[in-house]
């Protein structure tokens, strides 16, 4: 377990990933997909928008600051498309008008280089703050990708473990304290819950950093307590879309871990009212004390606009201030 | 004799590589009130023909319209009946697939037709018979939040009696084959007699139509050999995420008909042609040709364009092949 080195009491502000690009990045990226502009071109606004959002977090007064991942397009893609034995497949539909390029497993994965290091030191760079490593888990990438190589879901995995484990040691060597392992799809298979908690101890096993997963739309009320055993120091969840629902399983049993408290639901155009939000850690901390708590945005806000997002991440700091307040 | 191909119901909208994507971009446009409604419909019938035709060519005889209008299976009859609200995003059983999760607020009432036109329109564009798919009573309520009734039962039933309605209009438009698709009934074997009153109310007003019980994503064995007292005339069982299910067909009663989903309509890796012919002439002599239809393993929209087509060929390849 590796404990919080954050001054205050607490209810520490982050996010949970990624952020909105602005316009002109959305554009060159079109650019860059037709061959139009350079590479170079291209990774000159990426670092301009992450110098912005870094900054943007600065300004609110943001504990633990994201990069916000103006660099990669889909979690799993990013990935995939550099690991060998992976590969880029066809647009499938994952709800309303959004797509995705799913990726397809045809041969063994490895991994031949450090894939987000050189954008962690760049973000860091850039702030005092501590800036999360952000990582696709490995269960969530075979979940995610087709499979036309393993034999079966758990040999898969466990490969990706290791490549996933590897990137993590490296983050850790370039000073990362806090790195998070995201995990959206740990509670999609009850089955598959122990798999999800052996792949995880491959990856943070060696680890001194606080680590972190980050979960989502799932099937809690199943998932949990035993969720608990996925070793990591933090589990982050969507409380706001569930009307914090999530909070009367911790009645029964404890949450033992750092939480990551998502209360803003990043699917919806609507600013939440600080009220609501200052409400919603009000009723958390009947259950887990302040100096365990993170609190962010339901999930990564990528799908909002940039002034959604700056507003709801606003709102989120100043509910913040007003409970810290009441500590 | 001839073994009849069909499919489960969604099918992919994105075009195949280098194509525009017409559907999405107009989306795109309307949310920034660059494109109107209309704008969209022609895109919608116009991917709903493209997709039509897809299956023609494949070979596929009693097809869909691929659901291409819709988001889910649900939304869009949780929209027209009154009493509901849409509700959050939620994951679509084990796939990294999302719905929205339609909330009853109130006493559920008919409020017009939620998929006729999309049938009429589907009917039109083919000479081939065309499958209006619905969603079951069960799964509909199973995967809603019920804020009004307070009670399983209760619920489930009202939602019988609209869907009814529409089974009805569907007849009318002139649907020979009506598919109810009850996912959430593998793991809820405690709905299994619900089911059969509530499948019971949805039929009772319908005449010659061939009905469909749809299963998928998993195996039947909670449910056994009495999913088939159901009173349908034919059931949908998953053979590839559910290969338990290859049990089960020796229990079917000889007045009942299999939908026999045996290509994987979730992962891109493709069936190889013997074993597939294996498979078919296996159920065939089970079951009797006659009483026997293929399909994928479930709706096709898990898998990029190129993928689904190449499925949908394999499959009717296969099942010519058997069937000469």
């Amino acid at each position: 377990m590796s404990e919080v080195d954050l001054a205050g009491p607490g209810l520490w502000t982050t996010s949970v990933g990624s952020f909105p690009k602005p316009d002109y990045l959305t554009k060159a990226r079109g650019q860059r997909a037709r061959g139009e502009i350079e590479r170079e071109e291209l990774q000159e606004l990426e670092r301009k928008a992450t110098r912005e959002w870094i900054e943007f977090q600065e300004s609110i007064g943001t504990d633990l600051v994201v990069d916000g991942e103006m660099y990669r397009g889909d979690m799993v893609a990013y990935f995939a498309e550099e690991l060998p034995g992976l590969e880029i497949g066809g647009l499938v539909r994952s709800y309303g008008n959004r797509y995705y390029r799913k990726p397809i497993a045809v041969g063994a994965i490895g991994r031949d280089r450090p894939i987000t290091v050189e954008w962690w030191k760049y973000a860091q760079s850039l702030t005092d703050a501590p800036v999360k490593g952000m990582l696709t888990g490995p269960y969530t990438i075979c979940d995610w990708s087709f499979n036309e190589h393993y034999a079966t879901r758990r040999d898969f995995v466990l490969d990706l473990a290791k490549v996933i484990r590897d990137e993590a040691l490296d983050l850790e060597k370039a000073g990362a304290r806090y790195i998070q392992i995201d995990e959206p799809a740990a509670s999609t298979r009850m089955d598959e819950l122990d798999l999800v908690i052996e792949a995880m101890a491959i990856v943070t096993e060696p680890l001194s950093a606080h680590t972190i997963t980050h979960i989502c739309y799932g099937d809690f009320h199943n998932a949990y307590p035993k969720m608990l055993d996925i070793p990591v120091d933090q589990i982050d969840l969507e409380f706001a879309n569930s009307d914090y629902s999530l909070l009367d399983e911790f009645g029964d049993n404890p949450f033992t871990k750092y939480v990551g408290l998502g209360i803003s639901d990043v699917h919806s155009h609507a600013l939440e009212p600080v009220d609501d939000m200052v409400d919603g850690i009000r009723r958390a901390l009947k259950y887990i004390p302040a100096d365990r708590i993170f609190v962010d945005p339901d999930c990564g806000l990528k799908t909002r606009t940039v002034d959604e997002a700056k507003q709801k991440l606003s709102n989120i700091k100043a509910a913040v201030d007003i409970v810290r307040g009441e500590l | 004799m001839p073994i009849q191909t069909t499919v489960v119901g969604s099918y992919p909208k994105p075009p195949e590589e280098g194509q525009i994507f017409r559907v999405r971009k107009t989306i795109q446009g309307l949310d920034k009130g660059a494109a109107s409604l209309e704008d969209l419909r022609a895109a919608q019938d116009e991917l709903a023909r493209s997709v039509i035709a897809e299956q023609e060519q494949a070979g596929i005889d009693v097809l869909t319209d691929g659901h291409v209008r819709w988001d889910d299976i649900l939304t869009p009859f949780a929209r027209t009946m009154r009493g509901f609200e849409i509700g959050g995003l939620l994951r679509w059983f084990d796939n990294n697939v999302y719905y929205r999760r339609p909330i009853c607020v109130a006493d559920l009432e008919w409020g017009g037709p939620s998929s006729v036109d999309a049938f009429k329109f589907a009917r039109a564009a083919t000479s081939r018979a065309v499958k209006a798919v619905i969603p079951g009573p069960v799964t509909f309520a199973r995967l809603s939040v019920d804020e009004h009734y307070g009670d399983h039962d209760a619920f489930v039933k009202a939602i019988a009696r609209v869907l009814a309605q529409e089974a009805f209009e569907l007849e009318a438009a002139g649907a020979r084959f009506i598919q109810i698709d009850e996912p959430a009934l593998l793991n809820a074997p405690e709905d299994l007699s619900l089911a059969a009153d509530a499948l019971r109310t949805v039929t009772a007003e319908l005449g010659e139509a061939e009905l469909t019980l749809a299963t998928y994503f998993g195996d039947a064995k909670r449910l056994g050999a009495e999913l088939f007292d159901l009173p349908v005339h034919r059931v949908a069982l998953d053979l590839v995420a559910g290969p338990e299910n290859r049990e089960l067909i020796s229990s079917i009663p000889s007045d009942k008909k299999l939908q026999a989903g045996i290509v994987d309509a979730r992962n891109t890796k493709l069936e190889e042609a013997e074993l597939l012919q294996r498979t078919i002439e296996d159920l065939a002599s089970e079951v009797g040709p006659e009483r026997l239809s293929v399909a994928p393993s479930s709706g096709l929209e898990f898998l990029p364009r190129e993928k689904a087509r190449a499925k949908l060929e394999r499959l009717c390849a296969a099942a010519q092949k058997v069937g000469g």
